[in-house]
């Protein structure tokens, strides 16, 4: 074993040698600056594999020989052997990255860098106050000293101030150290705790200067203007280890000394903390500064951290994966992104389109923002969720608030800024001047954040587990980018049907109902993908993401596994969706409702397993304590996928402006995730035992208008897409109600609906995505006559519709039947109403659908256009098939569904007869009798119409329209457009998108807060000095007062 | 005038803060625990007849090494920081003859000023001094050589050479400390001598003195690069 | 006055002193005066430490003639606040260094020490 101090000595020899080394030459100084580094960290690291995994004792270090407190100690234990490694690792990579830097800049740059990781070292491992301040003083004269490696003006003011900061911080910590000693008599940290000096009231103020003072260097808001400037003058390489190695020091520091206050002033600090988590991520969403964005993010994550460290008494031994898994993630994340600035040399965000131009970069800028927001796999999402779960079980709901809110306002300007590098421009941005010793570290951070997110499952999870080879399966997709698309749909289809075949026969009823939607929907609409030539670059990975996450959620036992899959589907979801040409507006808010919904999800989550004890997805069976609570936060999560009326506004464009093949995974399949969810909670509430919970009551009440709504906004729609998105709205509003009817005719009723939905929702987008495709409009107005040049397509819109609409003979009219028996038998006659009315609306956007594409005139461009693409029909008409036999044999599904579902509702009124009649309390209902009678009528009209027509002449068709006059909106010519006009003056205010103008008066009520409070931040360095002052001042009068 | 308000009333509260750490109290009594061990054992333990010399270099000698460490850092910065302007700007521009009186009288004094600070240094541990005082007053010789000589240009690589080697014997005697003796700069690994002499305390002289050198070195190197960057100035 | 010793004067004194050097980093706008606040801040604490480190009647801790090494533990004053303030001073002076460098570097860039004019990085 290396003794620790050799840390120090190394350090500190090597940096008062290399001047001399210079006179060797640039490249042997800075050869052995990064030696030094790398023996530094291998030390750490050796401590860390002896202290940390051997389970060997802490050592310690007595400098000259003598028994602390009489001489200084070092210690080296499993934290400080994780920090020093942490720090000494980023001061290696960090190193490597500013290698040509230290080259420009001479030598002295080097000595600096290679003091500031001494000083940082020794920092973490000290047990003595007074040496922690002489060598928090070297990091952060260090720190002022490389800012200056960018040579620029605003680099220097930024310098200046964080000089003056950290002056008068330094100087209220020594105060605070010189009156401890005062009243401790020794500056050893184990004498001053042992000493308890907040007995009295000046060692009380002495243990408050020496907090606030570690606190201040820890960047709080609102003190912390000179700490943003930094970040923003700053070369991003000095930006990077700021963020990365000094706040992880100081964020231990404070860990360390927090117990000289002899368990005061926790609860005060992680009141701070959270002000400042909650308060920087505020003022994010404002800015457009790439590095200024990275430091009000970095000092928010800080302020998480400090949150942890305050509320440690609530974590218990979770403590370490939590803070480690925050602070890990951040550490990586943030570095990495800080890395990725300097390699762009991009000033605004919206300039980080440049990405695009090499993707592998892209795909890393998306790794680090997911792990900074606590997406899987990455170790912060596990800590995001134990720090819930325990602050749960302790009680704190006001810090799941505020660390659930913080986060959230994060989410706002983190994904904002990947939809600008996803989604905008690029073609006039410069291309990227790759470096390979900044590209390694960077690298190197990304697939760090990979496997240590691996790592930390097991320690999450326990032994539940996560089944991690879907997600190496994707990863290897996505290094498979190259092959064309052709043969990755191959391939994915392939493995889509394996996993398929490996989980399906596993699962049981409700379960099992769904997987036939989410794989075997998930093949049909993969097949769509063959229509497509060429690479289709990040399809693949995005799409099987979302499978994987969907098929896991099917095989989810705990809360952890479920909530785990769920958001692996989200971030699937997320980029398909954010393909679309026109998305980037609705990939994000889709995304920010998405993590809305699940941060409640969590927070549910959280209080069921506060109330219960228990991780399993039963928890939610056996909450002894605020069990309404917890069901009222998952299932309005859960209805954010759904798209209930209200949290709804992100669908419509985010479904109809994706591509062709990914609306329909995303309508007729996606939302069905939330369904999943929802019969999941409903079964878990107790089934039949919880239908009188006055939230059924509601939320029926919610799908009822949802339908109404929708159904309305669908009728006044021009765009096809966007049609049926609005009616997914509205038959995921029919779902709901069914589901929250709660009995067993509902829930069959509801079953049906979903197989439905996904059946003719997929079979719509499918044809109407083809369609798009071949005549590169959305808008109907621009359509019309379709019927001669695409006939497979009309067929099976023509099923489509009819079986949306709920008519006989097909199976939607089903769904229909057991509706209103449910909805009659449940006495939910008003309700009932509002849908049975929205039905009726529904046939009015249903004809204007296939009125509008496929009848009437032909477009003069149209004339020689083809049917669409055949792997666009071929799932569509595999669907109709799905279809058609549900509607003669509803018997085949519904009864083993019923069966399914009555050990949740066992009082089942509905019987069936061996010849597949169904018989309920009002009536009974024969698919396959009302099929035949249908088809019978059917054929009989259509042959009395031929007869008829014998002597019809046919007419052709010729342009009246632009007779002398040349309109300014063509489109009002066409018949289908704004066809529904009447209809829209008398009820069309129920459509008004107040519910988007709502949202949209949220966003702007949180920017104009932002704008506001920022003005704080006025960049003059003697204002930041006054605000230090202040903040000490206005916190010793809180906590201590006068 | 509101803002000046608001300042003494922030001042206010922070002199408020500080009288209430203080506590008006009157001085101790009595040494407490640990300053009593220096004094009761610090003799046998180093050696050195200054107390404060023997806490500086041996009890706290990581303080020390840290504290180096920061002059040599800012000397450090500001080598490079100022730097780079002046190899843009090369010609200096003239500058105004200093008197004679005090030209003759550096060249007097400067060599008796660097002999006092070897002094302090070499005496730190017996009597009030040490190496960071000896330091500066060498640094101050320089000072006076410049103000006699403001064109004179002081070679940076021998101050450059000094800085190293010292500051490197530094962590090197401190090694051997941990090699030889109880810890990390233990001075012990030298005989601890007769109390009270020149050559005891074991290594602290010797400590002392590269302090001294090293001191020395990075206080001239600060402020010849400060000089030097005025001088383009004026 | 005999209630009034040494080093209360001296304690109180350097609370003044660093209140006065703040009021001159909050208030002064020129950046040398600023430095010169931040000096007398430095300074003041230094005198406080000092100060702590006073024992009533007790001379320095050094042991010479003046001074019995058998019992030097009630002759003289707590040396550990003297190794402490040389430490920080030395400390101070590196800092001080420092914001001169900056401050001759912001004054070559816009030719003034208007504190107030530096303020390019802001909200």
């Amino acid at each position: 074993m290396v003794e620790p101090v050799y840390i120090v000595a190394s350090g500190l020899g090597i940096a008062f040698l290399l001047g001399l080394i210079n006179k060797a030459g640039k490249n042997p100084a800075g050869g052995v600056m990064l030696l030094a580094l790398a023996f530094m960290t291998l030390v750490s690291l050796q401590w860390m594999s002896s202290v940390v995994f051997a389970g060997n004792s802490p050592h310690y270090t007595f400098t000259a020989g003598f028994q602390p407190p009489f001489s200084i100690s070092l210690m080296m234990g499993e934290k400080e052997a994780f920090f020093t490694t942490l720090v000494n690792l980023i001061g290696l990579l960090g190193g490597i990255y500013l290698w040509e830097r230290f080259h420009k800049q001479g030598v002295n740059t080097m000595i600096v860098y290679l003091l500031l990781f001494v000083g940082l070292n020794v920092v973490v491992m000290t047990r003595d106050l007074f040496n922690l301040f002489v060598f928090l003083e070297i990091s952060s004269v260090a720190i002022t000293g490389l800012v200056l490696l960018q040579r620029e003006h605003k680099a220097i003011t930024a310098g200046f101030k964080y000089l003056v900061a950290t002056g008068i911080i330094s100087g209220i910590l020594l105060i605070g150290i010189i009156f401890i000693y005062q009243y401790g008599g020794s500056l050893y940290i184990d004498d001053i705790i042992a000493a308890n000096l907040t007995a009295v009231k000046g060692g009380m103020v002495a243990i408050f200067l020496v907090l606030i003072a570690i606190a201040l260097e820890l960047k709080p808001f609102p003190a912390n203007g000179w700490a943003l400037d930094l970040y923003q003058g700053a070369h991003p390489g000095v930006a990077a280890l700021v963020s990365g190695a000094f706040a992880s020091a100081m964020v231990f520091v404070l860990y360390k000394l927090l117990p000289i206050a002899g368990g005061q002033w926790q609860t005060m600090f992680a009141t701070l903390g959270a002000l400042t988590f909650v308060g920087s991520n505020l003022l994010g969403i404002k800015q457009n500064q790439s590095q200024r964005l990275l430091g009000y993010s970095s000092v928010g994550q800080i302020g998480l951290l400090v949150m942890v460290v305050g509320l440690a008494q609530f974590l218990g031994d979770r403590l370490t994966l939590i803070a480690y898994g925050l602070l890990i993630s951040h550490y990586l994340a943030k570095a990495g992104l800080f890395w990725l600035a300097g390699v762009l040399d991009q000033d605004q965000i919206r300039n980080w389109a440049q990405l695009r131009k090499k993707p592998h970069l892209l795909a890393l800028f998306g790794t680090f923002i997911f792990a900074l927001v606590g997406f899987p796999p990455f170790p912060s999402f596990f800590a995001k969720w134990e720090l819930i779960m325990q602050l749960s079980a302790g009680s704190g709901y006001v810090w799941v608030g505020l660390i659930l809110l913080g986060s959230l306002l994060e989410a706002v300007y983190l994904f904002r800024w990947l939809g600008y590098a996803l989604k905008l421009d690029h073609q006039q941005l410069p291309a990227i001047n790759i470096q390979w010793h900044k590209i390694i570290p960077i690298v190197l951070a990304g697939v760090g954040l990979f496997v240590l997110g691996y790592l930390a499952t097991p320690i999450a999870s326990g032994t539940a587990g996560i089944n991690f080879i879907p997600l190496a399966f994707i990863i290897l997709i996505y290094f498979l980018d190259v092959l064309p698309a052709r043969v990755k749909n191959i391939v994915v289809i392939a493995a889509m049907a394996y996993y398929g075949y490996l989980i399906m026969p596993g699962l049981e009823d409700v379960r099992f109902i769904f997987s036939v939607i989410f794989i075997i929907g998930g093949i049909l609409t993969l097949l769509a993908g063959f229509a497509y030539k060429g690479r289709r670059k990040g399809f693949y990975p995005a799409a099987l993401l979302m499978y994987a996450g969907l098929g896991q959620l099917l095989t989810a036992e705990t809360m952890l596994q479920f909530f785990f899959a769920w958001e692996l589907m989200t971030i699937g979801s997320y980029i398909l969706i954010i393909r679309g040409k026109n998305s980037i507006r609705h990939g994000y808010s889709y995304m920010l409702f998405s993590v809305g919904g699940a941060y409640l999800m969590l927070a549910g989550f959280g209080v069921a397993y506060a109330g219960s004890g228990m991780a399993d997805l039963a928890a939610i069976a056996n909450i002894t304590q605020l069990a309404g609570w917890a069901a009222v936060l998952i299932a309005i999560g859960f209805m954010t996928k759904t798209a209930t009326l209200g949290l709804h506004i992100w669908l419509p464009g985010a479904h109809a402006e994706a591509e062709s093949d990914v609306s329909p995974m995303v309508s007729a399949i996606l939302l069905k995730a939330g369904v999943f969810g929802l019969v999941l909670l409903f079964i878990h509430m107790g089934g039949e035992a919880a239908s009188g919970h006055p939230l059924f009551y509601v939320l029926g009440w919610l799908g009822a208008i949802t339908a109404l709504v929708a159904n309305l906004s669908a009728v006044f729609q021009e765009d096809a897409k966007r049609l049926l998105a609005y009616s997914s709205i509205g038959q995921l509003g029919y779902i709901l109600f069914a589901f929250a009817i709660m009995t067993h005719v509902g829930w069959l009723a509801g079953f049906t609906y979903t197989l439905n939905h996904f059946m003719y929702k997929a079979i719509l987008f499918l044809i109407v995505g083809g369609i798009v495709l071949r005549l590169r409009t959305h808008y109907m107005y621009e359509m019309g006559g379709l019927i001669k040049r695409m006939p497979y397509s009309f067929i099976a819109v023509l099923i489509g519709i009819v079986a949306l609409a709920g008519m006989p003979p097909l199976s939607g009219f089903a769904g229909k039947w057991l509706f209103y028996n449910a909805g009659i038998e449940k006495g939910w006659y008003f309700q009932g109403g509002v849908i049975f009315f929205s039905g009726i609306i529904a046939f009015l956007y249903l004809y204007r659908l296939i009125h509008s594409i496929f009848l009437g005139q032909l477009k003069d461009r149209h004339r020689r256009v083809k049917e669409i693409s055949p792997w666009f029909l071929i799932p569509a008409y595999t669907l109709i098939m799905g279809i058609m036999v549900f509607s003669a044999k509803p018997g085949w599904i519904l009864q083993p569904i019923g069966q399914a579902i009555t050990q949740y509702f066992p009082s089942s009124p509905l019987r069936w007869q061996a010849d597949g009649t169904a018989i309920g309390e009002l009536g009974y209902w024969n698919g396959s009798q009302v099929m035949v009678i249908v088809m019978g009528v059917f054929i009989l009209i259509t042959l009395w119409l031929i007869l008829l027509n014998r002597k019809a002449k046919k007419v052709e068709q010729f342009n009246i329209v632009y007779a002398g006059e040349r309109p300014e909106r063509p489109e009002t010519t066409h018949i289908s457009y704004n066809i529904y006009a009447g209809y829209n003056k008398a009820i069309g205010f129920l459509a008004t998108p107040w519910i988007s103008g709502l949202w949209q008066w949220i966003a702007d009520g949180f920017r104009d807060l932002a704008v506001q409070i920022r003005r704080i931040y006025n960049g003059n360095g003697q204002t930041y000095a006054l605000h230090l002052l202040t903040y000490v001042v206005v916190v010793y009068l809180i906590t201590i007062g006068g | 005038m509101l803002k000046k308000i608001f300042f003494l009333l922030v001042l206010a509260g922070f002199a408020v803060m500080l009288f209430n750490a203080y506590g008006l109290s009157g001085p101790d009594q009595q040494l407490n625990d640990v300053a009593a061990h220096y004094a009761e054992k610090g003799p046998q333990e180093v050696g050195a007849a200054n107390l404060v010399a023997s806490v500086i270099v041996t009890y706290r000698g990581l303080d020390t090494l840290g504290e180096v460490t920061i002059l040599f850092l800012a000397a450090s910065i500001i080598g490079f920081f100022l730097k780079a302007r002046r190899d843009n700007q090369r010609a200096p521009k003239q500058v105004r003859k200093t008197s004679e009186i005090l030209e003759t009288a550096a060249k007097v004094i400067t060599p008796v000023i660097f002999l006092f600070g070897i002094y302090v240094f070499i005496n730190g541990h017996l009597t009030p001094g040490g190496g960071f005082q000896g330091g500066a007053i060498i640094a101050s010789g320089l000072v006076l050589m410049l103000l006699a000589n403001p064109v004179k240009k002081i070679n940076h690589n021998i101050i450059r050479v000094i800085e190293s080697i010292s500051g490197f014997s530094f962590i090197l005697l401190g090694i051997f400390g941990l090699l030889l003796a109880g810890g990390f700069l233990d001075n012990a690994f030298l005989p601890l001598g007769d109390f009270g002499t020149l050559l005891s305390a074991g290594a602290v002289p010797l400590i002392y003195i590269f302090i001294g050198l090293k001191v020395g070195a990075e206080l001239s190197g600060i402020v010849s690069n400060l000089q030097e960057t005025q001088k383009e100035q004026i | 006055m005999e209630h009034i010793s040494l080093s209360q004067i001296a304690i109180v004194a350097g609370i003044l002193l660093i209140l006065i050097g703040l009021w001159a980093i909050i208030s002064q706008r020129n950046i040398i005066k600023m430095i010169i606040g931040f000096s007398l801040f430095d300074t003041g604490i230094h005198i406080v430490m000092v100060g702590v480190g006073y024992v009533r009647g007790k001379t320095a801790p050094v042991l010479d003639e003046a001074v019995n090494v058998k019992e030097a533990a009630r002759q003289i004053v707590d040396p550990l606040p003297q190794a402490l303030v040389l430490t920080a001073i030395v400390i101070g002076l590196g800092i001080t260094a420092l914001m001169l460098a900056y401050a001759l570097r912001l004054y070559q860039k816009k030719k003034t020490l208007d504190v107030k004019k530096f303020n390019d990085l802001k909200w």
